[in-house]
């Protein structure tokens, strides 16, 4: 794993807004970032990234099948005792899950350490499965970057065939995505779904999360009072059930993607339940719940919400006294405890793998930089290649 | 479009038709031919249908048509012996459709199997010499995606137990085009509470 100085495309801004992604800059800040990439071998890539992602996903799905069945683990998942049956029953009938965004951090030829599961709405989609590949082939066009060179990066051939799965599952008429209002990273990478799905041959339709509605057919409708057969929602599963309409999702007959099981991986309670599960597995992590940490022999410890998003509430502990840590408006649910390992350094920059799932195979990754060592919303995005 | 020259296995997509993925064009034209046909294919397409949950509820339902009633409930008993799911065992039947709900099915070479209990019919086009009725199922089963909703044999589903009169497209396939909207905005407010933190906050995945 290398980290290579590169010259930037000229055009690279007129090709963003050629292609709508609208958001490369936010808040005056880079985003995307193409003035050096990561290069791997195609050994690290298949030995050390995607094989123990899909082997870990495996180890997750276990999860899920024990704690569907067990009071005892809903409870500690934080999970409504309402939806305990609905989560059961969308686990037993295999509704399909549509993908998923591993983090990991990875030094040399060490095994990869699991951080945690993006399962339910995981973001950066676009930038990789569209955005990195067309960074490679101008590239290679332009002959700064070998013929040779390839990518970890079947993120959206893979959605598309998924997506065809899917509609075979469902047989839905049209097809509706949402996301929230005021974000346009959201809305690009909603965006970037719809057209995947509509490669598959959908009928994709769009509606803000905030404007779904309620009909007296027990339909989720859109705007134009549609009844929503089926809906993608880049909203987490752990909102959706505490909100007014949560109770209204066990009666409607609106499926969801990602389907509800999914909110078991989506949750930081996974991190110990797992190390309980497979104990000295080389990709995990010790972790611990909170009434567990007399256990927790490590000296350093990072503390993580059991709901969080983008390194939000995180805090690295010394000893018990925080050394660094992060703000934010999660925590209520409670925290789990991981060993700390910190994410290796490329010039003066933290470096995080994202490791893709599409359903159940590795379709690629992502690489984000930050000058801190808790990646945050603001981190970049970097390219790879594989040569 | 660029192929390493190698055998080794390409780890990126194939192709990506880059004209599909491109959003500043000019505005296409909207196909009137399309529009038009989808009209027609609209006109027409729906029918009643009514779901009868035992014999006398046909009778006392659809006075002086007893006979219709009757023909149509062998008819649709028939049809779910001839069409319903079977299993090898009363446990895998019940784990589908919920516990009591099943009851053994002889076929003609003597061999037991279990189905699930006829728990209603439905006969669409009443007024039509064509009716013809279908066995309807439901379950109480937790795992089952059709819980307390009514189902035909080959896994449709009709809608929720409680409603026994429906508006279907003579495919019988979809749902209603629209519907009526009680209310809206009961997603989101996670999102207004935890906002506040923030302004960079650009993404509510992860």
């Amino acid at each position: 794993m290398l980290r290579l100085p590169a010259i930037e495309r000229a055009n690279w801004r007129d090709r963003a807004k050629e292609f709508g992604f609208n958001f490369h800059t936010m808040y005056g800040k880079p985003y995307w970032d193409e003035s050096a990439y990561y290069q791997f071998t195609l050994e690290q890539i298949e030995r050390q990234i995607e094989a123990p992602t899909e082997e870990l996903h495996q180890m997750c799905l276990q999860v899920v099948d024990k704690v569907v069945a067990s009071d005892y683990w809903l409870t500690k998942f934080q999970i409504p005792e309402a939806f305990w049956s609905a989560i059961a029953e969308s686990w037993h009938t295999q509704t399909p899950s549509l993908y998923s965004r591993f983090d990991f951090a990875m030094h040399g030829d060490q095994p990869i350490k699991f951080y945690e599961n993006n399962a339910d709405t995981p973001t950066s989609l676009y930038e990789t499965g569209f955005w990195q590949w067309l960074w490679l082939e101008d590239m290679v066009d332009g002959n700064k970057i070998s013929k040779q060179a390839d990518q970890f990066n079947s993120l959206q051939e893979k959605l598309v065939n998924r997506f065809s799965e899917i509609a075979d599952f469902y047989q839905p008429d049209s097809f509706h995505f949402a996301c929230c209002k005021d974000t346009d990273e959201d809305r690009g990478t909603v965006q970037y779904l719809q057209d995947c799905a509509a490669a598959a041959g959908l009928q994709d339709r769009f509606c803000f999360i905030e404007d779904i509605g309620l009909g007296e057919t027990d339909h989720f409708t859109d705007m134009q009072d549609k009844p929503i057969e089926l809906m993608f929602k880049l909203y987490p599963w752990e909102f959706m059930l505490r909100e007014e309409f949560g109770e209204a999702i066990l009666t409607s007959p609106t499926q969801w993607i990602e389907p509800l099981w999914k909110s078991i991986l989506s949750n930081k309670a996974l991190l110990p339940l797992l190390w309980q599960m497979f104990p000295n597995h080389p990709n995990l992590l010790p972790a611990y719940f909170e009434e567990d940490l007399a256990k927790a022999d490590e000296t350093k410890l990072v503390k993580k919400p059991i709901f969080s998003r983008e390194g939000a509430n995180v805090s690295i502990l010394n000893k018990g006294k925080t050394e660094e840590s992060i703000d934010g408006p999660y925590g209520e649910e409670g925290f789990i405890y991981q060993a700390y390992y910190p994410l290796p350094k490329f010039a003066d920059n933290y470096t995080l793998i994202g490791a893709w799932l599409v359903n159940d195979q590795a379709a690629g990754i992502s690489i984000r930089e930050d000058k801190h060592l808790i990646t945050q919303d603001m981190s970049r995005y970097l390219p790879h290649i594989i040569l | 479009m660029t192929n390493p020259t190698d055998k080794k296995p390409q780890k990126r997509s194939r192709s990506i038709d880059l004209g599909k993925m491109r959003k500043h064009w000019a505005m296409k034209p909207v196909s009137l031919g399309v529009a038009s046909v989808f009209l027609t294919a609209c006109g027409d397409s729906r029918e009643d249908a009514i779901v009868f949950t035992s014999l006398n509820d046909c009778i006392n339902q659809l006075p002086g048509q007893e006979q219709k009633c009757e023909v149509a409930y062998e008819q649709a008993l028939e049809e779910a012996a001839r069409t319903a799911p079977k299993y090898n065992d009363r446990n895998q039947c019940e784990y589908d459709f919920g516990s009591g709900q099943c009851v053994v099915y002889r076929n003609n070479d003597g061999n037991n199997w279990f189905m699930p209990l006829m728990a209603g019919y439905i006969i669409r086009d009443l007024l039509s010499p064509s009716y013809y009725p279908q066995p309807l199922f439901t379950s109480s089963s937790r795992y089952s995606r059709y819980r307390y909703r009514w189902v035909g044999a080959s896994g449709y589903d009709y809608g929720d137990i409680r409603y026994h009169s429906f508006k279907v497209r003579k495919d019988y396939k979809k749902p209603p085009e629209v519907t009526r909207t009680i209310k809206r905005g009961g997603f989101g407010s996670s999102v207004r509470a935890k906002s506040s933190w923030g302004s960079s906050k650009k993404s509510w995945g992860g």
